[in-house]
This record gives C-alpha cells, sequence and structure tokens, in this order.
C-alpha cells in the first residue's frame, strides 16, 4: 500500500491511539487506569451497536445479550479449567461462536420484518438469557456470582490496558474498512431506503443478518474483555440498563459514525465515574439517572446528529444523514 | 378441579390487569403509530399517586380518580413535549420516550422517596367468600368485572361513536379528516390522553393486588405492555385482551406446576409468536 495513499483522518486517529499508549505512564491511579480500560471496553460494545443502529438502521434492546454471552464464556472456561493464555484464546473462539449463532438465528427470524421486531425479540432473549444466568447456578453462581483467576500475565493492569486498547485500535480501523467497503455502502444504502435497496438487486435480508452477526461477534469480544478486566461476573452484564447506557453513548457521540461512540463511550462513562462520586455533596446526584434521562431527551429534540455529526455538519459540509429522518414509506396505505 | 378455578381466576385477574396497561398502549400505537416506550412510567404514576392519596383519605375510590386524573395530565403534556417532535419516526420516539421513562421512574423516587410503599386493598373489596370448595378473593373478582366494563366501554367507543369513527378516519387519512373541519390533532392528543390514563388506571388497580410498589416497576411494565401488544397485533383491542389473558393464565398456570420457568414464562410466549405468527395473534382491521 502507497503511503500517500493513507487517508488524512487515520494518521489523526493512528496519532490518538499513539498518545493514548502513552498515558498510562503519567496516570498512575489505579482506579483511573481502571475507568480507561472500562471506556476502552464500551467504545469496542458502542461501535458494534452503531454499525446495527447507526449504519444499517436497526435498534436492538437486547444487545447486552453478546456483551453477556461473551463474558460469561470467558469467566466459565477460566473457572473451569487451568488459568492460562490457552484458556482465554479457547473462551473468545466460544464466545464468538456463541455470539454469531444466536445473532444469525435472530436475524434471520426477525429482521425480514418491520424493525421493532429485532429490538423486541432481542429485548426477549436477553431477558432469557438474564433468566437463564440466574437460574442455571451450578454453571453461573446464580445471583451471586463469582470470581475467577486470571493467568499470570494477564494480572498486571497495565497489560490489559494495553491489550484494550490494542483491541479498540483493530477493531475500530477493522469496522472502518468494513463501512468504507461495497458491504458498509450497502448497508447505509438499506438504511436510506429499504425498498429501493430491493429493487436495485441487493439481497436485504443478507445484509441485515449479517450487520447483525458482526455487530453481535464485536459485542462479545467487548464482552470478554470487560470480564477480564473485572475478574468477577454476575447476572449484571445482562442486564437492560447495560442497552440504555450503549444506547446513549452511541447517540450522544453520534450514530452513524465509528468515532462518535467512542467519545460518547469517554462522556458516559466519565460521567458515571464523577456523578456516582457527588453522591456526597448533594442528595439529588443519588437520582443522577434522572440527568440521563433528560440528557436522552434533549439530545433527541436538539441534537439528532450527536457531536461527532453535528461537527461534521457544522465545520466539513457533511451533512450525515440516517436515523434522524422521518420514515415515510412506513405508512399504512389508505384503501 | 377446585385448584383449577383457582389458578383461572388468579390468571384470569392478572391478565385483566394487563389488558388494561396494554390497551393503552395498543390505543396509543396501533391508531397514533407511536412506540411509547414511556408507558410503565405512566403506570407507575398512577399507582404511586393514587395509593398516595389512598392513605390520606382512606378512600379507594378517591386513589382512582387521582389516577386517572394523574394519567391524563401527564399524557396532554407527554403528547405535547415529547411525543410531538419525533411524528413518523419510529428510533426516534423509542429513544426519547425510553428517556423519559427514565426521568419518570427517577422522579417518583424524589417524590415518594426510594423506598418500597405496602399497600392493601381497600375494606369492602378484601376477603374472600367460598363457593363449594372454591375460594373467590373479592379484589380480583373486582378487577375481572372492571377489565370487562373497560374492554366493552372503549370498544363500543371506537366502533359505534361518532368520535371513534373521526379517529378511525383520522388515522387512514389524518389530511382528508382535517379538510372537513376537525381538528385532528385535538383527536389525536385526547386518544393519547385516554390511553395514558388507561395505563395510570391499570396501575392503580395493579397496586392493592401486587400489595408492593417499587419505582424499577416502570421498565418491567413497559416491556410487558410491549410483549402483550405484539402477542396480540399491533392495535388491536380485541388482539390485547386475548393475549393479556394468555399470558395472565400461563403465567398463574406456569409459576404453579413449573415453578423453575415461570420467570421466562413471556419471553418464551413472545418468541413463539414472533416466530409462527409474526404479526401477532390477531390483526387490526385498518
Amino acid at each position: 500500500m502507497n503511503i500517500r495513499n493513507v487517508d488524512k483522518s487515520t494518521w489523526i486517529y493512528l496519532l490518538i491511539a499513539g498518545l493514548l499508549c502513552v498515558v498510562p505512564f503519567f496516570v498512575t491511579g489505579r482506579s483511573m487506569q481502571f475507568l480507561l480500560i472500562q471506556i476502552f471496553v464500551f467504545a469496542i460494545f458502542a461501535m458494534s451497536y452503531d454499525l446495527l443502529l447507526g449504519y444499517t438502521g436497526i435498534i436492538s434492546f437486547g444487545h447486552v445479550m453478546f456483551f453477556g454471552i461473551g463474558a460469561y464464556s470467558t469467566a466459565i472456561v477460566l473457572d473451569r479449567f487451568e488459568a492460562t493464555l490457552g484458556a482465554v484464546l479457547l473462551s473468545v473462539v466460544i464466545a464468538l461462536v456463541i455470539a454469531g449463532v444466536v445473532s444469525l438465528i435472530v436475524g434471520v427470524l426477525t429482521l425480514r420484518l418491520k424493525s421493532h421486531f429485532y429490538a423486541m425479540l432481542t429485548l426477549a432473549l436477553a431477558g432469557l438469557f438474564l433468566v437463564a444466568a440466574e437460574k442455571w447456578t451450578p454453571l453461573t453462581g446464580g445471583n451471586d456470582g463469582f470470581t475467577f483467576r486470571l493467568p499470570p500475565f494477564l494480572r498486571d493492569s497495565l497489560t490489559m490496558y494495553f491489550i484494550s486498547l490494542a483491541a479498540l485500535v483493530l477493531l475500530f480501523f477493522g469496522l472502518r474498512r468494513l463501512t468504507y467497503s461495497p458491504f458498509g455502502r450497502v448497508l447505509m444504502a438499506i438504511r436510506e431506503n429499504e425498498k429501493r435497496t430491493a429493487s436495485l438487486g441487493f439481497n436485504v435480508v443478507y445484509y441485515k443478518v449479517m450487520a447483525s452477526v458482526v455487530s453481535g461477534l464485536v459485542a462479545s469480544i467487548a464482552g470478554v474483555l470487560y470480564i477480564l478486566s473485572l475478574r468477577f461476573v454476575d447476572t449484571s452484564v445482562f442486564a437492560t440498563e447495560v442497552t440504555i447506557d450503549v444506547l446513549l453513548m452511541t447517540i450522544i457521540g453520534g450514530v452513524g459514525t465509528l468515532i462518535g461512540p467512542i467519545i460518547g463511550a469517554g462522556l458516559v462513562e466519565f460521567a458515571h465515574h464523577w456523578l456516582s462520586g457527588l453522591s456526597d455533596v448533594h442528595w439529588i446526584f443519588e437520582r443522577w439517572i434522572i440527568l440521563y434521562g433528560t440528557i436522552y431527551i434533549l439530545v433527541v429534540i436538539f441534537f439528532p446528529l450527536g457531536i461527532v455529526g453535528t461537527i461534521r455538519a457544522k465545520f466539513f459540509n457533511r451533512p450525515v444523514k440516517g436515523i434522524t429522518q422521518k420514515q415515510t414509506e412506513e405508512k399504512p396505505e389508505s384503501a | 378441579m377446585d385448584l383449577f378455578v383457582t389458578l383461572g381466576i388468579n390468571g384470569l385477574a392478572t391478565g385483566m390487569l394487563i389488558f388494561l396497561l396494554a390497551s393503552g398502549l395498543t390505543l396509543i400505537f396501533g391508531l397514533m403509530d407511536v412506540l411509547n416506550f414511556a408507558h410503565g412510567g405512566l403506570f407507575i404514576w398512577g399507582a404511586y399517586s393514587g395509593v398516595w392519596f389512598y392513605h390520606l383519605t382512606d378512600s379507594f375510590t378517591v386513589a382512582i380518580v387521582t389516577a386517572i386524573a394523574t394519567g391524563l395530565v401527564l399524557g396532554l403534556i407527554m403528547e405535547k413535549v415529547i411525543v410531538k417532535p419525533v411524528y413518523g419516526n419510529h428510533i426516534q420516539q423509542i429513544l426519547i420516550t425510553l428517556g423519559f421513562m427514565l426521568v419518570l421512574q427517577e422522579v417518583i423516587k424524589v417524590v415518594f422517596g426510594p423506598h418500597q410503599i405496602a399497600v392493601s386493598p381497600p375494606a369492602f373489596l378484601d376477603g374472600s367468600f367460598v363457593v363449594g370448595d372454591v375460594v373467590f378473593i373479592k379484589y380480583r373478582l373486582f378487577i375481572i368485572l372492571l377489565g370487562l366494563f373497560v374492554f366493552i366501554a372503549t370498544s363500543y367507543l371506537f366502533s359505534k361513536t361518532r368520535i371513534g369513527l373521526v379517529v378511525r378516519a383520522g388515522v387512514i387519512d389524518k389530511e382528508m379528516v382535517q379538510s372537513l373541519g376537525i381538528n385532528i390533532k385535538l383527536v389525536f392528543t385526547a386518544v393519547f390522553m385516554l390511553g395514558s390514563a388507561l395505563a395510570a388506571l391499570s396501575g392503580v388497580l395493579h397496586a392493592p393486588y401486587s400489595g408492593v410498589l417499587y419505582a424499577e416497576m416502570g421498565l418491567e411494565f413497559s416491556i410487558l405492555a410491549f410483549i402483550v401488544v405484539i402477542i396480540g397485533g399491533m392495535g388491536s383491542f380485541r388482539g390485547s385482551l386475548f393475549a393479556a389473558l394468555l399470558v395472565g393464565l400461563t403465567q398463574a398456570f406456569m409459576a404453579y406446576y413449573v415453578p423453575a420457568l415461570s420467570l421466562a414464562t413471556n419471553m418464551l410466549l413472545m418468541t413463539a409468536v414472533l416466530i409462527f405468527r409474526p404479526q401477532g395473534l390477531f390483526t387490526a382491521k385498518a
């Protein structure tokens, strides 16, 4: 590849990634490092979500199930086997296989229908996974969860930091490549006008199912990284609240962009950290979810493009279309 | 046999409560094409405000009236402020109503406190009577009767009266109805308020039935209402009634015979319906 052909923005992203490599040597506090790892993990998760919501125009309410699948696969494998690199890799493979199969089944079943059916079936399945994790106590430890041992080389939080960062950078460039490819363009065409895309001869259902599978796979990797950094698993990895969080990250950062969800993840995680710390100062901060909900409403009304989308529209004159426009084709035909 | 009847009545009562909740949602979704994820928030506000007045005045009638009033007011505010900017865009509707749901749920904790509240049925509905071997709990019979009444009243309103005619015509062609001199926006606001009031009513009736209130019920019931509306078929009143009773009965029997699976009942039902009959059991007429 000729180095001159590399996009200017690629250099900027690589520069930011390089800067992030240096950060842990200046920020030494363990809690700060942990927070940064969380941001990377949720950035991966939010990117996978945006591939569905922002690029393909599919909304999912159960995206957390892929996250949870990744988390539980790794935790259970490391709990049952010797904690080695091999076990970690095995658990990643298991997570990918389960997430792939589940997302394929859900996609095939509902993506031929109207958009909200996918949302509801994923919500239902995520609920089933949550119940399974609560009830299948011998395997999952039920509500209490369980701790597990990590392989020695992963115990250092600095290693974990670099692994998460590397995963984020690789997946970011991978997904960017995917969205710039003909495949990604078809996804965006589906988002803009599904009927027209179909009439151009594209098998819309196939593309949507593939988007849902890729998104599920990436989300399960986020789950694996999350649980490796936490060293403890419980049923909260299947909670609907996590999906709501990731939805907020995506829309605040900017739907239909990949850098948006990363920024959104950073903002939301920092906000979590600070606001929950502020609850000693004033009782209203204990109810910080009010603020959350209000931000949701305000963003949808006044700021539907998110941070990145707004900047792009304002300064680069690149209007971002997508889920913000009205859907006109769904109107019922009058008899 | 008597066990069967008891479980059946339990199931029917639960189902009727779910129907009241889902009928509001099916109105809002089926007629106005709005995906309202804050429906459970209206439910929980109806419950809390009703119970607050119930404990204050000791009159269940006052509680019901308060709940309905709360539902109407919240419905009005919601339609004017939250839903109006996002008509016609499902994804934005989902996002914004979800945000409103979170706000409603947390404001409950600020206003009424974050702790659970215990509620008991009013004196004249407390207790039970026995016919043969079967125990009839008064409050459950009351709910079943009230649910049937609401079903008949709303069905009559929408299929037999002039108001119903206007609403149905407005769903098919908004501009046409408008050009005939009817303020269709006002009509739709009223429909939204009616749906909200039904949610609030089901909330206050649910309080003594479950015996306890907590703010997180909101999101749970939002999801439950959607499950029922999807099983029944979007926008169909009969479908909602049928699906709600089905969910209620299945829950009652599963909880007794297969308790391990009872938590997953709704999800399994919905998954089965989505796979085999994705348009729902009943499909609404246009």
